[in-house]
This record gives structure tokens, sequence and C-alpha cells, in this order.
């Protein structure tokens, strides 16, 4: 448990004693002290500790161990570690080009005004299919939309390694193309293996040392 | 002394409360999807639904 989970169940259960106290001790809130202390308990302590609690929840679905907690991805935890720099995911994940704690979420959220909140629905369909619905066999997952490269050049665009890279001016426009996303990142044969995890079977995988 | 009708709601407001808050606690306990659901869907409304009572409670006319 991470200290700010720590410090948020520490509120909720300050809060929960206190509200304890007075729905045992109703009558406490016949003297001035209890009123204030009754309104501590029922309004003030309650509303923090669920304003915090749902920023924290929401900090939690962003890692990728609450990604990797439904089975049905368990082959994309694994697609993380195989030891092949053209799986895009793991080259990402091994080399910490992305936060390993935040792998899945760092680039599945959509990078733009509302990016957060469409990335949350998308979660909530998620859990809607993994409770309600069918799931899918893990290599027939696609994503809802094809993936933007927005989502890459919110880390990539300036880099050097990318703006030189010859690959990515093989035709005057090439450039241009890829930043308007007009020319896929990942589906025009460039970077086209990512999870790939109908392949797993014969990969080899990275065994990190700690 | 028997229980003023204000203090058997502010009774009822602080279960739903301590329910609540219960819930939320336990939800934050594990990383899981699930987790997530029980914390949006029972804890928040349990916590709400006290906190609305209680305020009701506070600002009804027969209340002390």
């Amino acid at each position: 448990m991470s200290l700010a989970t720590a410090l948020v169940v520490a509120l909720i259960a300050v809060a929960l004693v206190l509200a304890l106290l007075v729905t045992m001790r109703a009558e406490l809130t016949r003297a001035p002290a209890g009123k204030v202390l009754a309104f501590v308990a029922l309004f003030l302590l309650p509303t923090l500790a669920v304003w915090s609690g749902f920023n924290q929840q929401m900090q939690l679905a962003e890692s990728t161990q609450f990604c990797l907690s439904c089975h049905v991805m368990s082959d994309y935890g694994h697609s993380l570690y195989v030891d092949d720099p053209s799986y895009i995911p793991a080259v990402h994940f091994q080399n910490r080009f992305v936060p390993r704690d935040h792998a899945c979420y760092t680039c599945h959220t959509d990078y733009t005004l509302f990016g957060t909140v469409h990335s949350k629905l998308r979660g909530l369909h998620h859990l809607e299919v993994e409770y309600l619905g069918t799931i899918p066999a893990p290599d027939k997952i696609r994503l809802y939309v094809p993936f933007n490269n927005r989502e890459c050049l919110h880390c990539h665009l300036g880099a050097r390694t990318f703006e030189e890279e010859r690959a990515h001016h093989r035709t005057p426009t090439e450039m241009a193309d890829i930043k308007a996303d007009r020319l896929s990142c990942m589906t025009s044969k460039c970077h086209d293996t990512v999870h790939a995890v109908d392949t797993l079977h014969d990969a080899s995988f990275w065994k990190p040392e700690n | 002394m028997a229980p003023q009708p204000i203090e058997l709601r502010i009774r009822l407001a602080g279960s739903l409360v301590v329910a609540g808050l219960l819930v939320q606690a336990l939800s934050l306990l594990k990383i899981h999807p699930l987790a997530f659901v029980a914390f949006l869907l029972v804890g928040c409304p349990l916590v709400l639904a006290g906190v609305l009572l209680f305020l009701y409670s506070l600002v009804r006319p027969e209340g002390r």
C-alpha cells in the first residue's frame, strides 16, 4: 500500500470512528459541543473522505496492477516482458520509456482536454464487458478506435531520434502525415508488432534482476 | 430520557455514513476493478445519503 493510500485510509478510519461515536451516542448532540462534533463527524470528515477516496481510486485505476488484475489482460502483461525490441510495448516498458507502474495508462489514455474522462469511460465499458458481457479471447481483443499517433507524439514529438530518423523522411510528406495521424505509427508496417499476444508462446522473456 | 426524533435521524444518518466509510476503506485495501466499483456504486452513495439525511435533519422544521 502506498503512503497516499495509507493516508486516505487513515482519514477514513478517523471519520469512521467519529461517525460511529455520534451514531452510538446521539444524545451527545444535545450539548453545543456535541452539535459541532456531529457536524464534523457526519458532514465535514465524510465529505473529505469521499473526495480524497475518489481521487485515490482514480489514481489506483491508472496503475498497471489495476489493469492486469483482470485475467483476460494477463497475456498483455506478459507481452511487456518479451525479449524482443520489435515489440513496441515491451521496449517502452523495459527501458522505462513509460513508468512501469503506469505502463498501460501512459499509452492508452488520450492526450486531449477530456482524455482522462474518455479513458475512465472506456474503463467502465471494460468493466461492463468483464462482469456483464462476453469476454473475448485475449488475441481477439481490439481497441475501440484505432490508436492515434497523438499518443505516441506526446513523448516522441521533438525528440531527435524521432525527428531525424531516416525512415520518417522516406517521402517529402511522410513526417507531416505522421504528425497529422494520416500515416499510423502502428498500422503502416512500421511499428506494427504491438502486444501480439498470439505470438507469445514462441517468444522468450526478459527476467528483470530486481 | 427517550431519544428525540432528530437523534433517531442522526443515528440513521450515522449508520449510513459508517457503512459507506467501511466500504470505502475496504475498497482501498485492494487494487482491483471490483474494489473501484464497490467504492463508486456502494460506498459513495451510502456516505452521501447519510450526509444528506444529516443535513436534512438539521433544517427539518420540527427538529431542535
